[in-house]
């Protein structure tokens, strides 16, 4: 089992990075998911 | 009024503009100044570390010094506006886009008219016979050099932190270019001294490709 | 609120799918593909390293298009396609060059060398995190889609003088020859299992395209409402100016 770490090294990146990129852009999602609800009540109300 | 006619009466406003002070071509030379000696702090040349270290040095002095002086080019239209003022003028934006590359270029071409004997006699380097050809190329890299900073020029005044933005965008743009230069320069100061032309005609390409794109895009550049 | 549950249910649908094909891509690259004969275990993250260099590649040139789409046509959706792309190509592109020295050091000895390649992969990486600085620098959205789109046509047609400057270089000071790929006579089952991969890896891409665009969408909504709301703000505060 010849180099098994760098090759799980390299499997624990593709899955890290994809990872992080995905929660990162459904954070922002819901975070203006959140504000906009705000501005269509405040209009409503406005 | 004709492109050609209109950006030589922008030029001549942009240089007599930058006459009357001269602040901007002073600060380049001496900064380009100051990267060359700081090279020799930085590494100890002898003659054939010269030759071989020499023209990747001098084109880096030239491209950070140019990154820093190129940005005033739009930046100053901005505080009184004048950019709209041109805007109104009966002239093309290329033309407007012209003037202050070829603006540009005088300055670059001043500075390098200084400092090429100043970093030929600092690092012992001849260049007797190779003058003609040496100056071949530097104006094609320089061209390079000013096509593509001015309009990155003009897409930066716009932003944030602008004078940090100009290099940031420009240098890994100007990679190849650097490369070409480079090679270019240092196949004139081997030995025997002999023209690259698979450079030059790079360095030729790369300014065709780019100017050829500022003249494309020129109008969203200009614009509101 | 069913639009927003609908469109979370949408964004959960994708992020599974995401591992899914993760999961898929891996199992077939680790598990089913034949072992290689010189480098065993760690030629495996080839099955990864190209497939990302492939679709960051791709993204990067729907990132050209939808630049020159947006000069051309000035519609904010080429925008929105811009910026997403830029993103992802650079999220894959980070993948390809992280991979890459991890396999490169124990087969070649070195982590990395200024090849063609190599080189015009990492230029090509810092200039399109450039795009998304530029852009995060320039405040009015329609400046920003404007001079960025300007920015990344430069930037891209670029990279191929940057592959050519580079190779010329090369013949000149020819260095130790180091393969980049091992496309040298692919076993059918290895190629089966790249083409996995490849498949796969796309298709994460194409899901995360597809929700940053979205994000971009929402965001633009966004601003929309805001405006609104500050410019009825600002027609209230004027009248009740008015009436005194």
């Amino acid at each position: 089992m010849k180099n098994f770490g760098s090759l799980f090294a390299a499997w624990m990146v593709v899955w890290a990075v994809f990872f992080v990129y995905e929660v990162s852009v459904a954070r922002r999602v819901a975070r203006l998911r959140e504000e906009i609800e705000r501005l269509k009540q405040q209009l409503r109300e406005g | 009024m004709s492109t050609a006619r209109a950006a030589g009466i922008l030029l001549a406003k942009e240089l007599r503009l930058e006459f009357r002070t001269r602040e901007l071509l002073t600060t380049t030379v001496i900064f380009a100044l100051v990267v060359v000696v700081l090279f020799s702090y930085a590494f100890d040349p002898t003659a054939a570390e010269s030759r071989r270290y020499g023209p990747g040095l001098l084109w880096i002095a030239f491209l950070f010094a140019g990154s820093l002086m190129l940005n005033p080019s739009f930046a100053r239209e901005q505080s009184n506006d004048t950019l709209d003022a041109l805007r109104m003028a009966p002239v093309s934006s290329f033309a407007i886009l012209l003037g202050k590359m070829l603006a540009n270029f005088i300055y670059m071409s001043l500075a390098e008219i200084v400092l090429v004997p100043v970093f030929a006699v600092l690092y012992n380097i001849s260049l007797a016979g190779v003058v003609g050809r040496l100056i071949l190329v530097l104006i094609l890299g320089t061209l390079g050099l000013v096509i593509t900073g001015t309009v990155f020029s003009a897409v930066s005044a716009h932003a944030r932190m602008r004078e940090l933005l100009l290099p940031l965008l420009l240098l890994p743009i100007l990679a190849p270019l650097l490369i070409a230069a480079v090679e270019a320069t240092a196949s004139l100061l081997a030995d025997p001294p002999e023209l690259d032309r698979t450079w030059v005609a790079f360095l030729a390409g790369f300014d065709t490709v780019f100017l050829t794109a500022s003249w494309l895009l020129c109008d969203y550049l200009v614009e509101e | 609120m069913k639009d927003t549950r609908s469109s979370m249910s949408g964004q959960l649908a994708g992020a599974v799918l995401v591992c899914a094909l993760l999961f898929f891509a891996g199992y077939a690259a680790l598990f089913i593909a034949p072992d290689e004969r010189t480098m065993h275990e760690i030629q495996r993250i080839f099955y990864f390293h190209l497939p990302s260099w492939i679709t960051s590649f791709s993204a990067f040139f729907v990132v050209f298009l939808a630049n020159v789409a947006y000069i051309i046509t000035r519609k904010p959706k080429w925008d929105w396609l811009g910026v997403a792309g830029a993103e992802v190509g650079v999220v894959c592109c980070t993948i390809g060059l992280i991979t890459g020295p991890i396999w490169a050091h124990p087969v070649w000895g070195v982590w990395w060398t200024w090849d063609a390649r190599l080189t015009t992969t990492f230029i090509l990486w810092l200039l399109y995190i450039t795009y998304l600085l530029l852009r995060g620098l320039l405040e009015d959205p329609e400046r920003r889609a404007s001079l960025s789109a300007i920015f990344g046509i430069f930037a891209f047609l670029d990279v191929p003088l940057v592959y050519m400057s580079n190779r010329l270089w090369r013949t000149q000071h020819p260095q130790p020859v180091i393969a980049g790929g091992q496309g040298s006579g692919l076993d059918p089952v290895m190629s089966k299992v790249l083409a996995i991969c490849i498949f796969a890896v796309y298709g994460v891409m194409i899901i995360l395209y597809h929700q940053r665009y979205a994000l971009e969408r929402l965001r633009h909504e966004y601003e929309e409402l805001r405006f609104e709301v500050e410019s009825r703000a600002a027609d209230a505060a004027s009248m009740g100016k008015g009436n005194r």
